[in-house]
């Protein structure tokens, strides 16, 4: 009985030490080589993680008029009227054109037009900004000449969307026409007539939301005022 | 007894319930409602709108792209009888486009954003316009 215990347990501890043996072979001691092949795959590994992070965020700037503000986050409805989420943090910087001293986020407000310079992440679709700063957006309209006021210098002109808009002339309001013989050339208030095909850019009155100030406009003598803006004239004329 | 007590129950209640079936079947034969009180509401598809006679497509700039370099190119394709006008905050630039509709141009940028509107007119007074924001900076961030 003794004999055949012996045998027993010595039989094990063969088959153990096999095992240790087999186990210490499949793990050898890392040569140069391999030491150099690890950092190889490490370095791999670090570059296209932060290839995949570059990706993913690309730097953006969108204007926009502030919707709602807090101390770490403004919404803005951006120019093709979607809603935009914007994140503010301690290295955005703020500045305002009209204001000399120190200008923050406290300083914005509702309504506020807004220029955002930052970090566009794709798949929050938000902006971690960098640089904002309030902007004057240009108000251009295009459409046809309506009416003309020789008198008071001012046009009145009628757009697509069947919204009628009186231009004051100034003496800065620069005047440019386009014709295929001629091409763009400076021109005055004289040369334009109605149905003319018209662009003006300039500033909205502030007291009159159907009045502005135009800065430039350019007309097109060739060009009649578009069908959709020539049936609405007919039509006020009846 | 017990068993009979049931069956009875179940009679009592399946003939309750063909009883209001019929008087319900009855009382809604009586509603009816005359031709004058009617009206009928025929559905009319809305026209289509005509196809404007004028397409624009911009290749460049993209939207609210950020730019290092003061000049920025503007390129795309319209009808090849129109006439394209783009609109910087510093100046207009107006062209035709080549025989098969390409345009391009080169504008100045200003420092921060720059609003484009980039308009194409067909003969007839058609147009469309498309907007551009474009961010002139050499910020490092």
């Amino acid at each position: 009985m003794l004999k055949k215990s012996l045998i027993f347990l010595l039989t094990v501890n063969c088959l153990m030490l096999s095992v240790v043996s087999i186990a210490h072979a499949a793990t050898p001691t890392p040569t140069p080589v391999d030491k150099i092949q690890e950092i190889r795959d490490q370095l791999i590994t670090n570059i296209a993680s932060r290839v995949a992070a570059l990706k993913l965020v690309e730097k953006r700037g969108i204007i926009g008029i502030v919707t709602d503000v807090t101390n770490t986050q403004i919404v803005v409805t951006d120019l093709q009227n979607n809603t935009r989420f914007i994140d503010v943090d301690e290295l955005t910087k703020f500045s305002n054109p009209d204001f000399k001293e120190t200008y923050g986020i406290s300083d914005i407000t509702k309504n506020t037009t807004i220029g955002v310079l930052g970090l566009y992440n794709k798949e929050s679709r938000r902006i971690l900004a960098r640089f904002v700063n309030v902007v004057t957006i240009p108000f251009i309209i295009h459409g046809g000449v309506a009416n003309i006021d020789s008198e008071n210098f001012s046009l009145n002109i009628t757009t697509e969307e069947g919204k009628q808009m009186i231009v004051d002339i100034e003496n800065i309001t620069r005047t440019s026409s386009y014709t295929q013989e001629e091409g763009y050339v400076r021109s005055g208030f004289s040369k334009i007539k109605e149905n003319y095909n018209i662009i003006v850019r300039g500033a909205l009155d502030i007291k009159d939301k159907n009045r502005m100030t135009a800065t430039r406009i350019i007309f097109f003598p060739e060009i009649p005022a578009s069908p959709k803006i020539n049936s609405m004239l007919e039509h006020t004329k009846k | 007894m017990k068993k009979e007590k049931i069956i009875l129950s179940f009679i009592a209640t399946l003939f309750g319930l063909l009883v209001a079936g019929v008087a319900f079947y009855l009382f809604q034969s009586t509603k009816t409602i005359s031709n004058s009180n009617t009206k009928t509401i025929s559905f009319v598809s809305p026209s289509p709108s005509p196809m404007p006679s004028i397409f624009l497509t911009l290749d460049r700039p993209k939207d609210e792209e950020v730019v290092n370099s003061k000049i920025l190119l503007v390129s795309g394709k319209t009808s090849s009888n129109a006439v394209v006008i783009v609109i910087t905050d510093s100046l207009d630039d107006v062209m035709t486009p080549s025989s098969n509709g390409d345009f391009s141009t080169t504008v100045n940028l200003d420092e921060g954003q720059n609003i484009l509107e980039i308009t194409s007119i067909a003969p007839n007074g058609e147009s469309i316009t498309k907007k551009r924001t474009v961010t002139y900076s050499q910020e490092e961030f």
